[in-house]
């Protein structure tokens, strides 16, 4: 099921709802634009684990320069959609994906995609902070090394920039040969985003990246993915209803491996198409 | 507005396509290549023993044929060799070993699990370990000019004439109170092998569902009663493989036994003889063996040792399945 | 007339008693093989010890080329096995969880761990020595070496496993290749675990006696030549022990401390450093 979003916010004006930042980005040519460009087209999505159906063809576009969030019970399937994108299961031997994901016009399931290009241009942050038993630096460095060979002073600068773009760079720059290990929970997943964003992907991936977050740096993530917005297309997962009400403009629900409904966030929190999706966004099941 | 403030920013990425190189890079396929063959040099290293000692022993099979096995002689100058003696001396000092290392074994097990305040655990069990990473020469050593004029001062006497006296049983305990001997290799072979078994005893121990102690407890019943009724039972296949463990140990041990088993090759039916073990032959003859036969008799008697031994590891191995699931 | 009750309370006292008595035991052995080395080790203990080399018998002298010798086989087994080691653990780690050759690999290597170390020094001999007509300290490397194998493999998988899977699609989703991923993160992360293996497995192999006496055998003289027997600690411990001479016995209770003490300073060290992260297998 498409998105059917039949207005886009900048027609919407002032009658629409405060429940996120304007969404479209800061162009002047932006009133001719009537949906936004994809960036991904996802067509008939099948995901197993070995023989055990989770994802029932899921069709979907996710919005260039947009934040998609994913939502929807535990179980749902929508971690294992977002894995999908930068085809992070090729690690484990029994999940397999069918179907298209549709990146900029190549279909990133193919047979014959390099795969460390593919998570070169699809980043992924994940629940819980994962940083590298190395230095802060090296942390970041780690992932741009892979691709480039920069001076001491191009990647000091890199390192920096990456840190600075995801609101870390105040409190670490001191200590930047300190060990990951040694930030609290909130900066070691600010510095996971930087690592990610270190290599200038166009998507960025989140994997309920608050979740094991007190709520102040949840708050400081959420900042920051609103920020993310202007230069990365992004799609996080939630399980958290407000979170997507507030960072998201796109919203899809999803159920038992399947796509119920996607729309922009506005739409699904207050006028939602299904019984389901409403009942699932007041409360009443979940 | 553009994100990649400069060209260099952005990584040449564009297309996702492999490149014509084919699946993976070089350095994926390389490292793949060397933790993949070293697996399997593992394997390459058991067949390669086991083939070098088949070849290693051909021609005293060829010479002496099966009769290797049933023969009793040990003769260097007719070059009559014969396994009898070294796999008895083998197997009764490895079980002596048993007798008396698993019930001192389970007793620790039980001192560490049930007993000793929590604060003595940790040297208790340290000093444990450390006795298993005793070199087995010093064993030797300690079993050869402390335990030994101890044992032949006190204890050979005192079971000779108590239990020698007994019938039947007393011609286990008869004769001269050499010192070495078949009952002192196997009393030092028990210390040697009971921190092994007292570890992996421990461990399967520990797997015992707490709940199912404490049941066992609140019914009133007493230590003892716990760990013969209820906790051995439970972990009856663990405790029999780490019994076959130690038993593998003490098959195959041969300094410490070297120093204190008399090196006679000879069968008695007494244990206070001196007597001798497949390794111990091995160690103390191998270097002077001299002509085809001899040598390769020694190398068969290693075969015969390889086959002992590996049945026995198979089966402990086998029996501490489940064990391993459990902790993996 | 006991009652029942009373029975069972005796008989408990009594298996209780006795299970601390035979702890009690296992410690008062452990004390007595250290004193007697330390009591009897001491009186050998000299400078001499340290500067001469192994004399005829009914001399005086050290045990220099032994030490040196014993240095440079453990370390020589030491280097040749760890990097085997740690990649075939790194394969059953990392790679394959079910294949069948790694399931056969962790069972055979089980079964090594346990195996009569006098095999594998005839093993060697076969391989080595007999080909080249004579004992080496080559041989001798390769057969310490081979006990080592087993047990750096063991600790490797197992210390490797505990990396939790966060880290590792952590760093494929950066694009790292596989190889990079466990190099560069895989291993940082169990470095500890990784190296303790490593060091138990060199305190197992500096005590082995059997396979060396037909591997690189003994040499009285000082020799710096890994193609011909070198002098070894352990091998002139089994040979001076065994010997009627007072001055060969002295300097083998010498060597004994020498040696006990040093493995067992590894072991505590290891356990000390790096037992706070330690986890049973």
């Amino acid at each position: 099921m498409l998105g059917t979003s039949a207005s886009p916010a900048s027609q919407e004006g002032d009658s629409r709802i405060e429940l996120r930042a304007p969404a479209p980005a800061a162009s002047a040519e932006d009133a001719e634009a009537v949906l936004p460009a994809v960036k991904i087209e996802v067509r008939d999505l099948k995901f197993y684990y070995g023989q055990a159906l989770a994802l029932r063809s899921i069709s979907m576009h996710i919005y260039d320069r947009r934040v998609t969030a994913l939502i929807g019970p535990s179980g749902c399937g929508k971690s294992t959609f977002l894995r999908t994108l930068n085809r992070i299961y090729e690690l484990y031997p029994h999940q397999r994906a069918e179907g298209e994901v549709i990146l900029d016009g190549e279909n990133i399931l193919g047979a014959n995609v390099d795969l460390n290009r593919l998570r070169a241009r699809v980043g992924m942050v994940f629940q819980k902070p994962t940083p590298f038993p190395m230095s802060i630096y090296d942390n970041i460095a780690f992932g741009i090394r892979l691709y480039e060979r920069l001076s001491t002073v191009e990647m000091d600068e890199r390192v920096e920039r990456a840190i600075t773009k995801a609101a870390l760079w105040g409190e670490v720059k001191d200590k930047l040969r300190a060990s990951g290990l040694s930030l609290s929970g909130g900066q070691q997943q600010r510095l996971c985003i930087a690592r990610a964003i270190a290599l200038n992907p166009e998507v960025v991936l989140l994997d309920e990246p608050a979740s094991a977050l007190d709520p102040i740096s949840t708050q400081r993530i959420e900042e920051l993915i609103k920020e993310l917005r202007e230069d990365y297309t992004v799609v996080i997962v939630t399980h958290n209803l407000q979170q997507a009400a507030r960072v998201a403009d796109y919203t899809a629900l999803m159920y038992l491996g399947e796509l119920v409904e996607f729309d922009d966030t506005e739409t699904i929190f207050t006028r939602p198409s299904k019984k389901q999706t409403e009942d699932y966004v007041t409360g009443r099941f979940g | 507005m553009a994100v990649a403030e400069t060209a260099s920013d952005r990584p040449r990425v564009e297309r996702l396509a492999k490149s014509a190189a084919g699946s993976g890079t070089l350095g994926d396929k390389v490292f793949f290549g060397l933790t993949y063959s070293f697996a399997a040099l593992v394997l390459l290293i058991l067949a390669g023993i086991l083939l070098s000692l088949l070849i290693g022993s051909w021609p005293a099979f060829e010479r002496l044929g099966l009769g290797f096995f049933t023969s009793v002689s040990w003769n260097p100058v007719t070059e009559k060799f014969g396994a009898v003696a070294p796999v008895y001396g083998t197997l009764v000092t490895s079980l002596i070993a048993l007798l008396f290392g698993v019930p001192i074994s389970l007793g620790i097990v039980i001192v560490l699990t049930e007993l000793a305040p929590e604060r003595l655990r940790r040297p208790i069990s340290t000093a444990i370990e450390l006795l298993a990473a005793i070199p087995s020469i010093i064993y030797g050593m300690w079993g050869l000019f402390v335990f030994v004029p101890f044992y032949k001062a006190y204890i050979q006497p005192a079971l000779g004439s108590s239990l020698g006296k007994v019938p039947i049983v007393g011609a286990l305990f008869s004769g001269p109170p050499f010192g070495v001997g078949m009952l002192t290799a196997g009393l030092i072979l028990a210390i040697m092998i009971l921190p092994f078994i007292a570890a992996v005893m421990r461990d399967v121990f520990e797997t015992v569902p707490p709940l199912l102690r404490e049941s066992a407890y609140a019914l009133g019943a007493t230590t003892w009663e716990v760990v013969w009724h209820v906790i051995l039972p439970y972990t009856r296949t663990g405790v029999a493989g780490a019994i076959m463990l130690g038993l593998g140990r003490a098959l195959g041990e041969t300094m410490a036994v070297t120093f204190v088993i008399g090196n006679s090759n000879e069968i008695n039916a007494s244990l206070f003889m001196p007597a001798t073990t497949i390794s111990a032959t091995i160690a103390n003859e191998f270097t002077e063996a001299v002509g085809d036969v001899y040598y390769s008799s020694l190398i068969a008697l290693g075969l015969t040792l390889f086959f002992i031994t590996f049945v026995v590891l198979v089966l402990a191995k086998l029996m501490l399945r489940q064990l391993a699931g459990k902790v993996r | 007339m006991i009652s029942l009750y009373r029975r069972r309370r005796l008989f408990n006292y009594f298996q209780m008693t006795a299970s601390v008595l035979v702890t009690a035991l296992g410690i008062f052995i452990l004390a007595s093989i250290l004193w007697t080395l330390i009591s009897y080790g001491f009186r050998g203990l000299s400078l001499r010890m340290l500067t001469d080399m192994t004399p005829p018998p009914g001399s005086a002298g050290g045990v220099l080329n032994a030490i040196a010798g014993s240095v440079v086989l453990t370390a020589l087994g030491i280097i040749i096995g760890t990097p085997i080691g740690v990649l075939a653990g790194t394969y059953l780690a990392e790679y394959s969880e079910r294949g069948k050759i790694a399931e056969a690999t962790r069972f055979i290597n089980d079964i090594l761990l346990s195996a009569p170390s006098i095999l594998i020094g005839l093993f060697v001999y076969e391989i080595a020595v007999v080909p080249t007509h004579h004992f080496s300290a080559w041989a001798g490397a390769i057969a310490l070496a081979l006990i080592a194998i087993p047990v750096i493999v063991r600790t490797s998988e197992d210390m490797l496993r505990l990396v939790p899977n966060d880290l590792r699609e952590a760093a494929t989703a950066l694009g790292a290749p596989r190889w990079k991923m466990i190099v560069q993160v895989s291993y940082r992360a169990a470095r500890a675990g990784i190296l303790t293996g490593i060091l138990l497995a060199l305190a197992r192999i500096a005590g082995e006696t059997a396979p060396l006496l037909f591997t690189v055998l003994n040499n009285q003289f000082w020799s710096s030549n890994l193609d011909a027997p070198m002098a070894n600690l352990p091998v002139v411990i089994f040979q001076f022990a065994l010997s009627p001479y007072t001055d060969w016995q002295q300097l083998a209770w010498a060597s004994a401390l020498l040696v006990t003490a040093s493995i067992l300073g590894l072991n505590i060290f290891v356990r000390l450093t790096l037992g706070k992260r330690e986890k049973r297998s």
